[in-house]
């Protein structure tokens, strides 16, 4: 299947072209800063840093983190085609897929707990203990995605 | 400049220590992507609410910001310069790598827009009212000048030489 997904048009225009590679990892650098630039902003601030700069804030900057993560999957899925045979066997880029998806995941947890807690005590909600654990959680899996999708070259 | 700045780099220690580490380079690209990530993630929040979106915030508020942004900053400019000195021919002669440069110093003339006309009066705007333009300019400008950064840096590999 990984072999077929190497022969697509997608596939052979990203990993022959002159430009296919080059404009897809752009967006993907993009996608990244939006993501994980967003998503730890929001879990430093459930961390305690930054008072006075609103939690409730973050609901609606989490959309645009979103976007963000549907540019890098496409762009993402496109890098990935190229070489889906090594990608697949590569141990460094299985943790990240891992670690994005446990982002993900976390991000959707965080979202609803900070929306029922900020419905409960008000705009300047007292972020409660499982909901900073959680926050922790997420941060450590934004840094462990960066640091294995740079290793995914080397391994 | 850069090119006096290659021959006096090549054959140093730092240049010959950054060449012989097989893990400095990898873990110096994880320190760079990891600074990129809390520059441009602080300057989003930062400067989408200065141009005027998410007006639920206070604007004046997102500068707390600020520190993890310079912190980003700082952390790239350790492990750029680095890199740099671990590669000087290719990088010197790069044309995204210029071009990164030249935009980096837009940014920074940039900010300092922020800090003389933006930041002082800043406390004084109805927050739900639209930002004024000179705040949309500032607050734009930045945004496209760092995507430009990040652009740049990342197609370094791809961009010939001229």
């Amino acid at each position: 299947m990984f072999g077929w997904l190497e022969s697509t048009t997608v596939a052979v225009w990203v990993a022959e072209s002159l430009w296919g590679y080059p404009i897809m990892l752009s967006f993907h650098g993009i996608g990244l800063a939006v993501v994980v630039g967003i998503f730890s902003m929001r879990d430093m601030r459930l961390l305690g840093l930054f008072p006075g700069l609103r939690p409730a804030a973050f609901l609606p900057l989490s959309k645009l983190a979103w976007v963000g993560f549907i540019v890098n999957a496409i762009s993402g899925f496109a890098l990935f085609t190229s070489q889906a045979v090594t990608f697949v066997n590569n141990t460094a880029f299985l943790i990240k897929i891992g670690c994005i998806v446990a982002g993900m995941v976390l991000a959707g947890v965080i979202q609803a707990r900070l929306r029922g807690e900020l419905a409960m005590s008000g705009e300047d909600a007292v972020i409660s203990g499982s909901t900073r654990g959680i926050a922790l959680l997420s941060l450590s899996s934004w840094l462990a995605a960066i640091i294995a999708g740079r290793l995914v070259a080397y391994v | 400049m850069l090119e006096s700045l290659t021959v006096a780099l090549v054959g140093s220690p730092l240049n010959l220590w950054i060449q012989s580490s097989y893990w400095l380079w990898p873990v110096m690209e994880i320190i760079h992507f990891i600074g990129l990530s809390l520059l441009l993630g602080g300057l989003l929040v930062i400067d989408l609410r200065m141009a005027g979106h998410f007006r639920s915030l206070n604007p004046s508020a997102t500068h707390k910001l600020l520190p993890v942004v310079f912190i980003g900053f700082g952390l790239n400019l350790i492990t750029g310069l680095l890199f740099f000195c671990g590669d000087p021919l290719r990088y010197a002669v790069n044309i995204s790598f210029q071009i990164k440069l030249v935009l980096i110093i837009l940014a920074g003339l940039n900010a300092l827009l922020f800090y003389w006309k933006i930041s002082p009066v800043m406390h004084t705007w109805d927050p739900a009212a639209p930002s004024p333009a000179s705040a949309k300019f500032v607050a734009y400008g930045s945004l496209t000048l760092w995507t430009g950064v990040l652009l740049c840096g990342r197609l370094i590999p791809y961009v010939g030489t001229g």
